[in-house]
């Protein structure tokens, strides 16, 4: 009986400091985070993830007459649904860092989060 | 008992590793996933004096070096330093019969001379070398041998007919100027040769973007703040060059503390202070926008401004002396400015608040 205290102990305080740390990883990746949503090269929308408490979904038509579904959550985004034929901007699942923008090539839809610096070059 | 409570924690235990763990990895997979669709070539190279370094999506690297290549021999043909160039020749002998290529150039920089009522001038060389910034041995020239000089420069005075070209005594001429600027149209037009749609090239401070970003944005191109290392603002652009200018590329202090930069005024044959620090060219041409920097920057606010309405086939962003940035109306959209910079921005064709 003992033994088992020790053990609920040991486990308890382990899984407190795991949340802990998930906890702290989650709310540093989501600080201010602003994710843009871009049709055919145009910025339509801009979400700042940070101020989204809990999750939604919304749809976004393309000029094809088809759709993406797009949920929010805090600090990510993802497109859940979509009638695109890849299906590639669903499989991407959730997008919570600048490395890679979610794309759905078919409808010219592209989703991607705002860095502070962004820019491709300096002219000088 | 027991059981219970360790289900629980490897629900607990799970969940962390799913929202810390799982995100992370899929993050990783769409990135190479996207990486091997589009495809990224870079290559970086020396030429021209200068760094340049070319990205192209949906190219390979034979590519890049066949750009770099046009790059190379460019440099040789109307290098100032080089003996066996087509515009070393021209400046010893004073005559000379110019290849297809450098004779198309330099007709096309002698039209950018005079578009610009001389603000640009090629055959300033001589006065650039006497103050030293051709060997970076550098010295404030007497006015005496400055006016000297002054007498030889007159791009008007420079015949070229077909590809026979011969210049006056005394006269010496460098592409330098509008090189670079060149160099990107010529990389532009190699890439898209092949088919590429996707590329930002910076030669040397110079950006030039052919199309989009992949995804169909515009490039984000920074402007340096001249004062410092800093940016001035962001600058959208597909398809075009943004070229700047500014006394911080080149200079050195004189004996009394006074700054010289390498931008002459082919009027007074000194550095030129027409109260800008930096001139930025926006436009869909390299030669064109690497000519309007450097005649921006001598021709000062008043002048470019002027020039600016009358030509209505660029746009610009100067940056005073005491502080100004001013943008060019066209581009309200496609630029904005670093505040935390400390200038005080205006845009054309606005009334100061």
């Amino acid at each position: 009986m003992i033994r088992t205290r020790i053990w609920i102990i040991i486990l308890s305080v382990l899984a407190a400091v795991l949340a802990a740390a998930s906890a702290l990883l989650l709310s540093a990746r989501s600080g201010s985070r602003v994710a843009q949503l871009i049709r055919d090269g145009e910025v339509i929308e801009e979400i700042d993830l940070s101020r989204v408490a809990s999750e939604y979904s919304f749809t976004v038509a393309s000029e094809d007459g088809g759709y993406n579904t797009v949920s929010v959550r805090p600090g990510s985004i993802r497109v859940t649904e979509a009638d695109c034929p890849d299906k590639i901007c669903v499989e991407m699942g959730w997008l919570s860092d600048q490395s890679a923008p979610i794309v759905c090539l078919p409808h010219r839809l592209m989703i991607r989060l705002k860095g502070s610096a962004d820019t491709d070059a300096v002219s000088q | 008992m027991l059981r219970r409570y360790l289900s629980i924690l490897l629900i607990i235990t799970l969940g962390c590793f799913t929202s810390c763990g799982w995100e992370a990895k899929s993050g990783e997979k769409t990135a190479e996933d996207k990486a091997e669709e589009l495809k990224e070539a870079s290559l970086a190279f020396f030429a021209m004096d200068t760094y340049m370094n070319i990205r192209a999506f949906g190219a390979d690297d034979a590519l890049l070096e066949e750009a770099q290549k046009a790059v190379t021999e460019l440099e040789k043909k109307i290098s100032v330093t080089d003996p066996s160039g087509e515009i070393s020749l021209l400046n010893r002998e004073g005559k000379s019969v110019l290849s297809e290529d450098t004779a198309a150039l330099l007709a096309r920089a002698l039209e950018l001379c005079s578009l610009t009522g001389g603000a640009l001038d090629i055959s300033v060389y001589p006065v650039v070398r006497a103050w030293g910034f051709t060997t970076e041995e550098y010295r404030v020239p007497a006015a005496a041998e400055i006016d000297g000089l002054l007498k030889n420069v007159d791009y008007g005075k420079i015949a070229l007919n077909d590809s026979e070209v011969s210049l006056p005594a005394g006269m010496e001429i460098d592409l330098g100027s509008i090189g670079k600027g060149f160099a990107g149209d010529l990389i532009s037009s190699v890439l898209k040769k092949a088919g590429v749609s996707s590329a930002l090239m910076d030669l040397g401070g110079n950006i030039q973007a052919l199309g989009s970003k992949p995804d169909g944005s515009p490039w984000r191109v920074a402007v340096r703040d001249p004062k410092g290392s800093g940016v001035i603002g962001v600058v959208q652009v597909t398809d075009g060059a943004v070229v700047t200018s500014g006394g911080y590329e080149r200079y050195f202090e004189g004996e009394d503390g006074t700054v010289y930069w390498h931008i002459m005024d082919p009027a007074t044959g000194s550095p030129s202070r027409s109260g800008l620090i930096s001139a930025t060219a926006v436009g869909s041409e390299g030669i064109y926008c690497d000519a309007l920097s450097t005649a921006l920057f001598v021709m000062g606010e008043e002048r470019a401004l002027e020039f600016w309405r009358e030509r209505g086939d660029f746009e610009m962003i100067l940056v005073t002396e005491d502080g100004r940035v001013l943008v060019s109306a066209g581009l309200k959209d496609a630029f904005t400015p670093d505040k935390s910079s400390g200038y005080e921005f205006s845009f054309t064709g606005e009334e100061k608040p």
